[in-house]
């Protein structure tokens, strides 16, 4: 009986390096780009839908009202004392228009490669520009869009052993932010904090092609707990309706 | 022993992952099993429209949702009282809105035992302990005269890096709770589920042509629960709420008489327009709209628009017209066929087949034969809902292919004297045909055969029969839709045949010339509600059989008879004011309903419905 044991795990053990080897492991391979090795076509025209929080994005809600954030008492107390005219003096009308709370605003999304490395998103509210790096660029972040790095994921890589999937999310972790606002009428982030985001993009039968991005802000400075949501958009034929537009306070 | 075994096992544990993972270009999908796991309790995560999924929605709070002009007159006359009536006390949600309703999930699949291939995945949810299931074997879709529940049915496949499921037969519902905003009947829904570790989304996408421009697109956010939170039951019985209120009240708003329409903009200093003009509310254009949007136009948003011909019904067509009769079995030995003009109900047993009405008799061979497919016993008894040609064109030669053993042989075959009706003259080659008197006295007056009219008849409330085991009763329904409608009840199978009293295509038949009223429709519609009781939620339990449509359960009934009271009431309202019938017409007091039951051509236009419910209210003849 040992030796039927012994005999089928070195069967395994030999079976599995030979599936190895032919799968080119351990010896040179032709590099593939993020670019080519894309799983999903993000690229194109979006525009936002903005169905979920609606009053809260579409418009400035007023000063303290900040519904459900799970805010830290020094939150609350910038955002109690928000003030956009304070915001215009000292040229920061772009507050609501960083990383972490660009993409809640009402807006149109430009999503292409800038060179095989890099993916670049526009957005005409505030006339803003995110740079998803794939490879590694030494930066120093500080603005309002701070700095991204990006990766293909793929949920089945949760679960090992099953290959890759059939498609795929690009995960962007964003750190290095100018503070800035998660909602316009002055609900703070700092540049302590961290966002991450899947981008998904979903074909519906016979219809739109959307892309949702579920974002996840972690501040230890203002946040209790993370920031969770989740955000749509269309995909837009029509490029004429692209409208950039300047940073606005209020 | 023991420890060989093991590894053994682990060696060829080991195999398999490897076996698995040399193979990437074949989806595992393919092979039965699922790309990623969805399994386990996952907990809602409510950074997102809280206002909506905790308290409750706004009144007059629609913006974000690309209503047309229908879904937004539907939400502006819901009065959210209306819950205290006794029938909308318990319903579930409808399955875009369960999905961003505050409580657990609970996720687990289905597998066939033998192949191990997953067959469906379940979801579990706390609030109204909403159960669903997702079908991921290929089965198709049921036919358009299926039941619709709160969940709906539906079929998944794994797509890209998602799940995506795909539901049709929804019941109407709220696609926002708590003001009215409404989601029909004719809503489908494909939904994509994404996992990112211990976070699952879920993208709604609903597309509703009854009462919205474009598909309304959300997406809700879970995180895993490591164990079990436990609660998982809803308990809800209904109960009187208002005591005294008379059953023909519903709560509801006349167009243009919301009195709290301005509530939500005044508060947060919005533009009154801002949260009603429909699509474009989700888009960036939205200010540049508003920008345009004068007072009066936001004001004129609050009724129907003047001037408009009235919309059609955008609902898919719920009868076959493809020649066939086809049989929906309804429950144990209860069956509805569905393609020859109105539903047919038939009721099968050893003493023979019971047969609630025949069809418009242009499809009757193949009424036929889709009984005889259901039973080799013949047909004993047929029995009329009305005397409407939709459901008695067939019964000459329904009856003609019958026999009614009961009576050969019997006092009442030697003493009937011949040529009355032609029918106890030779029970054998006859069914006997039951309906209320007018029925009878209609027909005859309409100049059909002897042979196409019931002769077996009753005049008061009541008319009882037990046939095959099961008690069966007849309620007459005096000036319904005529004067000879009656509901018809099977009491162990409960099912109610409702004839065109109910139907889910159109707007109540209410033939005032041969006896039918407004007040006598909303009376039977209320008879029908006195006798069902559903199973759970709000739905399913006692099986409605509408006269045209799909099978329906009380949900459908209630919804149904609050639309002919608020059109009654808008009628009415109008006449106090002095209206003639033109002004009424003019006025679209049907128009948040037209695009589900609306025709302005056809048999039965809407300008004929209006016009009967003005006419009926006026006891014009």
């Amino acid at each position: 009986m040992q030796r039927i044991i012994v005999t089928m795990v070195a069967a395994v053990v030999l079976f599995h390096a030979h599936v190895e080897a032919q799968r080119g492991r351990g010896g040179p391979t032709a590099a593939v780009t993020p670019r080519a090795a894309a799983p999903v076509d993000l690229t194109g025209q979006w525009v936002s839908l903005i169905t979920e929080d609606w009053r809260y994005r579409q418009f400035t809600p007023p000063k303290g009202d900040y519904g459900i954030l799970p805010l830290l008492p020094a939150a609350r107390k910038i955002a109690d004392s928000w003030d956009p005219s304070r915001d215009e003096a000292a040229g920061e009308q772009c507050k609501a228009y960083g990383a972490a709370g660009l993409l809640r605003l009402p807006t149109r999304l430009r999503l292409a490669w800038q060179d095989d490395t890099t993916l670049k998103l526009e957005a005409d509210a505030g006339t803003q520009t995110r740079m998803f790096r794939f490879a590694s660029t030494p930066t120093d972040g500080g603005d309002w869009q701070g700095v991204s790095t990006a990766s293909w994921d793929s949920a089945r890589a949760v679960f090992a052993g099953r290959g890759p999937a059939p498609g795929g999310s690009l995960k962007v972790i964003t750190t290095k932010m100018r503070p800035g606002y998660l909602a316009r009428n002055g609900v703070p982030y700092s540049a302590n904090a961290m966002l991450t985001e899947y981008f998904d993009r979903f074909d519906v039968p016979g219809g739109d092609a959307l892309i949702v991005v579920t974002s996840e802000v972690v501040d230890p400075d203002y946040l209790a707990t993370p920031y969770w949501t989740s955000q749509q958009f269309k995909r837009e034929t029509d490029l004429s309706r692209w409208h950039p537009t300047p940073c606005a306070a209020r | 022993m023991r420890s060989a075994r093991g590894l053994v096992g682990a060696a060829l544990c080991a195999l398999g992952v490897t076996l698995t993972g040399q193979a990437p270009e074949i989806p595992s999908a393919t092979l039965g099993q699922p790309p990623f796991d969805l399994s386990g309790y996952w907990t809602p995560v409510l950074h997102e429209d809280f206002m909506e999924r905790g308290p409750g929605s706004e009144i007059a709070d629609y913006g974000g949702f690309p209503l047309n002009e229908a879904g937004r007159l539907w939400a502006l006359s819901y009065d959210p009282s209306r819950v205290t009536l006794r029938h909308h006390q318990c319903e579930a949600y409808v399955t875009p809105y369960q999905m961003r309703a505050l409580g657990n999930f609970r996720i687990w699949e289905e597998r066939d035992p033998h192949t191990q291939r997953l067959v469906a995945i379940h979801l579990w949810a706390q609030t109204t302990e909403g159960h669903r299931v997702i079908w991921m074997d290929g089965r198709p879709h049921p036919p358009a005269w299926a039941p619709h529940t709160f969940r709906g049915f539906s079929t998944g496949t794994f797509t890209g890096n998602g799940l995506m499921v795909q539901t049709s037969h929804m019941k109407s519902g709220a696609l926002r709770r708590g003001n009215g905003v409404p989601q029909s009947d004719q809503a489908t829904l494909t939904e994509f589920f994404v996992r990112h570790g211990d976070r699952l989304t879920n993208v709604t996408v609903v597309s509703d042509p009854v009462f919205l421009s474009e598909p309304m697109v959300r997406s809700s956010d879970y995180y895993r629960q490591p164990v079990d939170p436990g609660a998982w039951l809803y308990a809800c019985d209904d109960g009187e709420q208002i005591l005294d209120r008379p059953d023909d009240s519903v709560p509801h708003y006349l167009f243009g008489k919301q009195p709290f329409v301005r509530e939500f903009a005044t508060r947060y200093k919005l533009p009154l327009a801002a949260a009603l003009l429909g699509g474009v509310t989700m888009y960036p254009e939205l200010g540049a709209r508003l920008r345009t949007t004068s007072d009066a136009d936001a004001n004129a948003l609050l009724a129907p628009a003047a001037g408009h011909t009235a919309e059609t019904s955008r609902a898919v067509d719920r009868e076959p017209r493809d020649g066939s009769v086809h049989v929906l079995p309804i429950r144990e030995n209860v069956y509805m066929l569905v393609g020859d003009g109105g539903n047919i109900v038939v009721q099968t047993g050893d003493q023979g087949t019971f047969v609630v009405d025949t069809g418009a008799g242009t499809l009757t061979d193949n009424v036929l034969a889709a009984i005889r497919t259901l039973t080799t016993h013949p047909i004993q008894f047929i029995a009329n809902t009305s005397f409407r040609r939709e459901h008695t064109g067939g019964n000459a030669r329904l009856a003609a292919a019958g026999q009614d053993p009961s009576l050969p042989g019997s006092f009442f075959v030697q003493a009937a004297p011949r040529g009355v009706t032609g029918f106890f003259t030779d029970p054998s080659s006859h069914a006997t045909m039951m309906a209320h008197v007018n029925v009878q006295v209609r027909l005859q007056a309409a100049g059909v055969a002897a042979a196409g009219v019931p002769a077996d008849t009753y005049l008061e409330d009541r008319r009882r029969k037990f046939h095959n085991g099961e008690a069966i009763e007849f309620f007459y329904q005096p000036n319904a839709i005529t004067d000879g409608d009656s509901l018809i009840h099977f009491r162990r199978t409960d099912v109610i045949a409702a004839g065109d009293i109910f139907t889910t295509t159109q707007y109540p038949v209410i033939d005032i010339k041969n006896g039918g009223s407004i007040q006598g429709e909303i009376r039977a519609l209320n008879e029908i509600l006195k006798k069902t009781v559903y199973r759970h939620q709000g739905e399913e339990g006692t099986y409605v059989v509408p006269g045209h449509g799909y099978l329906a359960d009380e949900h459908e009934v209630v919804e149904y008879r609050d639309m002919v009271v608020i059109v009654r009431d808008r009628v009415k309202a109008m006449i106090d004011g002095g209206a003639t019938v033109q002004q009424v017409k003019a006025a679209r007091v049907t128009a948040d309903y037209d695009t589900q039951y609306g025709a302005n051509t056809g048999a039965w236009t809407t300008e004929m419905f209006v016009e009967a419910v003005y006419n009926s209210l006026k006891n014009i003849r």
